[in-house]
């Protein structure tokens, strides 16, 4: 291969890098190299920290790689280059300079994160606002805390988070196996769930994200349905949120009712969930008539139920949540006919349809 | 590859199946940890497909959750126990003694040992995949979920197959070490040494200090799950977290095990095709050296968001060891400057290391900031990241040096249009798997789970990543088809198709059973340099 | 001890492959192979002292008197005071067989490495019958970290004494078939150190469990 035939190649192979990395970044714009809009103070402090870091990275990555692309293009071997280049074995100074500058631009990288570790690790024990998120295969359930933190006022067994919005809220988290994490994507924060210590932090959702939901899941691979672990945060205006928990710990005062068996002549359809799935995606019920569903858990300690929803999204029913191996049974009051989606409320991705007619 | 074609016939020896199985040769033996990693390289590959077929959509289409796990798990343990660590040990076993103007490696019959645990230690692993389901805790195994409560007994194949591989690690190091402290060709002093024998001399020492740490972990997890311990036990006074502990304190020295002879081997390429010396030679070996001393300090990096570890420190740390880094990323640049480059393949692949090892570079000082870190660990951006650096680095560097050496090994030169065909392949599907992982990272992907809600908004990304993981697969089989057309027809290379620098090219290709004829005088790193151009050459 | 054995060694470089002088191949990766171990005993170690530190008492309360080193009314002699003193003396008799060929006296060599070879075994055989008592009183494996740790340290301690022993009996042999000379025994010299760091771990071990624990 000739020299000028390598210098095309050489060329070509330069710019292609080139138009490589300028499509990287307009796809960049395509999709956001960003973090989600953050919803607590502790989620804007980690943004705020995000951008600073990203816009160093950045200036960074363009200074050396635009340095490798000068090169790359400027010198590659032209036909008239029999003799050696100058053979130059390195320059002091330079060495001080490249040793010098990344030193205190880390310096001041490390500074900057280590005072926003301050705030966002900042426990500061105050509020009454205690939560303990306790995680096991596969599920999430919370214990509404006393202001004490010692006795457990209420226990939500669905793996749904209600916290006030703007009142700060202590979460502590307890595994009662393996090592599972908390993780909301728009808290720009997670923590492990490791059994056998407890760990804490605390946020405060934006007061003007009251009435939100935020998704979020276990981060720390925990075993079979790991990517099972779902659950929400759902923050409530203040008022909004101690009316809540004043039910719910009003509700979980009175015994939960006995799971009814079916009456004589009323439909009962059969359910049953093995491996965090259900063994039916098709149910079949009477239109305007009451039915029951008995609902067989199969899953030795994970919890499920039943919940139905209609075609807007609205839970029309949600049965107990319970442990496996178990059974209930579940009377369902009449639905107008239609195809309604039913769930686990504890794990979100096991669905089927329950058709009604 | 079909080695056994061309290898011995040059030199005349007999060429035979037991030959190649009882050979002491440092060649041989170098050439059967790059077939035996390859090997290796294709099986994780294939799993690294499956995940990405698993995951183009949202839904379970493929794998089940319990499989899925498996495959991801395997993947990553093949990928870094035996392709990795043991390609980039089959290159130092090949090439070290060359550089150094050794004869062989300083004990030839524990050389054969250890590359013989390597595929004992592949069959154990993946033997689970047919005894009821093989290691599925990721290639971390943190208990409690390697625990024997939470998983089946792929998990003690692993544990057995990891051992024997550590085992083979910590020999190929004391081998390697006693070969460069003892058996340099006169005149070869450690300051005229190539970097690629310093960066073997620094990943050995860190192999030697961190793998036995990692064999007293997985001794302790497995008398946990078959002797009734309770080490990683929280109900019965042990410690979950020690076991990340004990881990990370060998798997983070294991990264610069994966990428510092990486470098070593990108600082032989850039200066040959540049036609100039490597710039700032010594800076150079202290940035080496310092990677290797600070990459002790920064285990726990890994375990931010575990809330039991000293958080600042570790920060520190890891900001720390930027510097070096760096240093050797502004000494290759140099390197090039004023050069007259020859765009060969090795240097192609050695410049996509330059780029892919600079993203990774810079991804791995973003979430050395502990609150960012607190958003992006355990997420599909740390998997762009390790990607990033063990990929878009380790792994191009493997593909550089093997263009680069395969003229020595076998005699031929691959071919080297199908060769940039590889490279461009390569790039474009690296970037387009790994790049988006960034932004899902972001967006708050988790790793390691098999279903995606389709409302997520992941789809897109993971679609192009899974677009990408094809290409990448493409490219190996361009890899795949230039050696088959190279061991047919290939250039013959002589002995010096590129005009080296180092010792190796001073004998011929391949290289006869004790290396040298004659050894020419070596008075700085490049005594092949010297000769070529009579100069009387002198340190540096 | 091992500066002595690089002192002499280097002597003797000519010999080997060397070609720089200094300590032999062999002795090199022997000395790099400690390093390896020292840090395999350091990962189990840590992971002692983490469970020890982390625990409320240490030892717990079951196992408060099951080790101990002075003199009991149910052990007059205890017996891992005894091994403990024969191992310490093992090593005083190994050096003893290095002294000897070094000198080229082949006699002092065989006598004082087969006299190894027999306390290194009585070693073994009073460890086994230490867990014997100590599996009676119930202190067993699966009996919480304590018995974990305890039998996982001194478990691996004594698969080195083993290993110790077998190349200490490749040596006796080699020896007995003169196969050594003054000029000409790396393998002694590196047999040597090795045993000589199983016998630091041992009094590392010995200090850590049976020691601290008990101060009084």
């Amino acid at each position: 291969m000739s020299s000028s035939r390598l210098r095309i190649v050489g060329f070509a192979v330069a710019g292609l890098v080139v138009v490589g990395l300028l499509a990287l970044m307009a796809l960049a714009g395509a999709f956001r190299l960003f973090p989600p809009t953050p919803v607590t103070d502790r989620a804007r402090e980690i943004d705020a920290l995000y951008n600073f870091v990203f816009a160093i990275s950045v200036a960074i990555f363009v200074l050396v790689e635009g340095l490798i692309i000068y090169a790359v293009v400027r010198y590659g071997r032209k036909p008239a280059d029999t003799e050696l280049p100058p053979q130059i074995h390195g320059n002091n100074i330079l060495e001080i300079v490249w040793t010098i500058v990344p030193t205190i631009i880390v310096a001041v990288m490390f500074v900057v994160s280590f005072n926003s570790l301050n705030k966002v690790d900042a426990v500061a024990n105050t509020t009454d606002v205690r939560i303990r998120a306790v995680a096991a295969q596969f599920q999430w359930s919370f214990e509404y805390l006393s202001a004490d933190g010692q006795t457990v006022q209420y226990e939500q067994l669905a793996p749904e988070m209600t916290v006030p919005a703007g009142r700060t809220v202590h979460l502590s988290l307890r595994s009662h196996d393996v090592i599972h994490a908390f993780y909301v994507p728009q808290f720009l924060f997670k923590r492990d769930v490791v059994p056998g210590r407890e760990n804490v932090f605390e946020f405060t959702v934006d007061p003007t994200d009251a009435g939100q939901t935020f998704s979020g899941q276990c981060a720390e691979l925990c075993g079979t349905f790991h990517g099972s672990m779902l659950f929400t945060v759902k923050a409530l205006a203040p008022a909004d949120y101690d009316a809540w928990l004043a039910t719910q710990i009003e509700k979980a005062r009175q015994s939960p009712p006995p799971a009814g068996s079916a009456a004589p002549g009323q439909v009962e359809l059969q359910l049953a969930a093995k491996d965090v799935k259900y063994d039916k995606s098709a149910l079949e019920a009477p239109a305007d008539k009451p039915f029951t569903i008995k609902f067989q858990n199969d899953d030795a300690s994970v919890a499920h139920n039943v919940a139905i929803h209609d075609a807007g999204g609205q839970e029309v029913f949600k049965g107990e949540i319970f442990q496996g191996v178990d059974v209930r049974t579940y009377p369902v009051t009449p639905l107008k006919a239609g195809s309604y989606p039913f769930l686990c409320t504890v794990h979100p991705n096991m669905t089927g349809t329950l058709t009604v007619k | 590859m079909a080695t056994t074609a061309l290898t011995p016939a040059a030199t005349g020896t007999r060429s035979s199946l037991y030959d190649w199985l009882t050979t002491t040769d440092h060649k041989k033996i170098g050439i059967l940890y790059l077939v035996n990693s390859f090997v290796m390289f294709f099986i994780a590959g294939a799993l690294a497909m499956l995940v990405r077929v698993e995951l183009a959509a949202p839904g379970i289409q493929f794998l089940k959750e319990d499989l899925y796990n498996q495959v991801f798990t395997i993947h990553a343990s093949v990928m870094i126990f035996l392709f990795i660590i043991p390609i980039l040990a089959g290159f130092g076993n090949y090439i070290v003694p060359l550089m150094i103007g050794a004869p062989d490696m300083a004990f030839p019959r524990i050389n054969a040992l250890s590359f013989w645990m390597l595929p004992l230690a592949a069959v154990l692993i993946l033997t689970g995949f047919v005894t009821g389901g093989a290691a599925a805790a990721g290639w971390t195994s943190y208990a409690p979920l390697s625990e024997a409560k939470y998983s089946g007994v792929g998990q003690d194949l692993w544990i057995v197959g990891v051992l024997l591989i550590g085992t083979s690690s910590i020999l190929g190091a004391i081998n390697f070490l006693v070969t460069i402290f003892k058996m340099r060709a006169p005149g070869m002093t450690m300051f005229r040494m190539p970097i690629m024998a310093w960066t073997v001399l620094v990943t050995s020492t860190l192999t030697l200090l961190a793998t036995p740490v990692l064999t007293s972990a997985l001794i302790m997890l497995f008398i946990d799950r078959n002797y009734g311990g309770h080490f990683f036990d929280p109900a019965s006074g042990g410690n979950a977290i020690l076991w990340q502990n004990v881990f990370w304190f060998y798997s983070h020295p294991a990264v610069y095990i994966m990428v510092l002879p990486a470098m070593g081997m990108i600082s032989e390429v850039l200066p040959v095709f540049s036609r100039k010396p490597l710039f700032g030679y010594k800076a150079f070996v202290f940035a080496t050296a310092g990677i290797g001393g600070l990459g002790f300090s920064v285990w726990a990096h890994h375990m931010f968001t575990t809330g039991a570890v000293y958080l600042p420190f570790f920060s520190f740390m890891t900001f720390l060891i930027a510097i070096p880094t760096g240093v050797k990323m502004f000494n290759w640049t140099a390197t090039l400057y004023r050069g007259q480059l020859t765009f060969a393949t090795p240097l192609l692949f050695a410049l996509g290391f330059l780029t892919m090892f600079l993203i990774g570079g810079i991804n791995g000082a973003i979430s050395a900031a502990v609150p960012v870190d607190f958003a992006l660990q355990d997420t599909y951006w740390v998997v762009a990241h390790l990607h990033y650096v063990l990929f878009g680095g380790s792994v191009f560097a493997v593909f550089a040096g093997l263009y680069y050496w395969y003229p020595k090994m076998f005699g031929r030169k691959l071919n080297e249009t199908i060769g940039k065909i590889h490279f461009v392949l390569m790039f474009i599907g690296f970037n387009l798997t790994f790049f988006p992982m960034h932004a899902l990272g972001l967006a708050g992907m988790p790793r390691r789970i098999a279903n995606y809600a389709p409302d997520a908004g992941w789809n897109d990304l993971n679609l192009l990543a899974t677009i990408g993981g094809f290409t990448i697969a493409a490219s190996m089989v361009a890899f795949l088809w230039n050696v088959f057309v190279t061991t047919r027809s290939g250039e013959p290379a002589g002995d010096d198709p590129w005009e080296g620098n180092t010792l190796e090219w001073a004998t011929s290709s391949p290289p006869p059973p004790y290396n040298f004829d004659h050894l020419p005088e070596i008075r700085s790193e490049r005594p092949v340099f010297d000769a070529r151009h009579h100069l009387q050459g002198g340190d540096h | 001890m091992t500066s002595d054995a690089l002192a002499v060694t280097t002597a003797h470089a000519a010999e080997g492959h060397a070609r720089e002088g200094g300590i032999s191949n062999v002795i090199l990766g022997m000395l790099l192979f400690i390093t390896s171990e020292v840090m395999f005993f350091a990962g189990l170690f840590a992971a002692y002292f983490n469970v020890r530190a982390t625990a409320p008492v240490w030892p717990p309360e079951d196992f408060a008197d099951k080790l101990h080193w002075l003199p009991t009314a149910d052990q007059p002699i205890p017996v891992v005071t005894v091994a403990t003193v024969l191992l310490v003396l093992s090593s005083l008799t190994c050096q003893l067989g290095v002294w000897g060929i070094r000198r080229g006296d082949h006699l002092a060599l065989v006598r004082n490495i087969g006299v190894t070879v027999l306390l290194g075994s009585i070693f073994l055989l009073m460890q086994a019958f230490d867990y014997t008592i100590l599996y009676g009183e119930g202190v067993r494996l699966d009996a919480g970290t304590f018995g974990t740790t305890y039998y996982t340290l001194t478990g691996f301690h004594g698969a080195h004494v083993l290993g110790g022993v077998i190349m200490l009996s490749v040596v006796l042999y080699r020896a007995m078939a003169g196969q050594f000379s003054r000029d000409h025994h790396d393998m002694v010299e590196a047999t040597s150190i090795y045993w000589h760091f199983v016998d630091v771990v041992w009094i590392v071990l010995f200090s850590t469990l049976y020691i601290i624990p008990n101060p009084a």
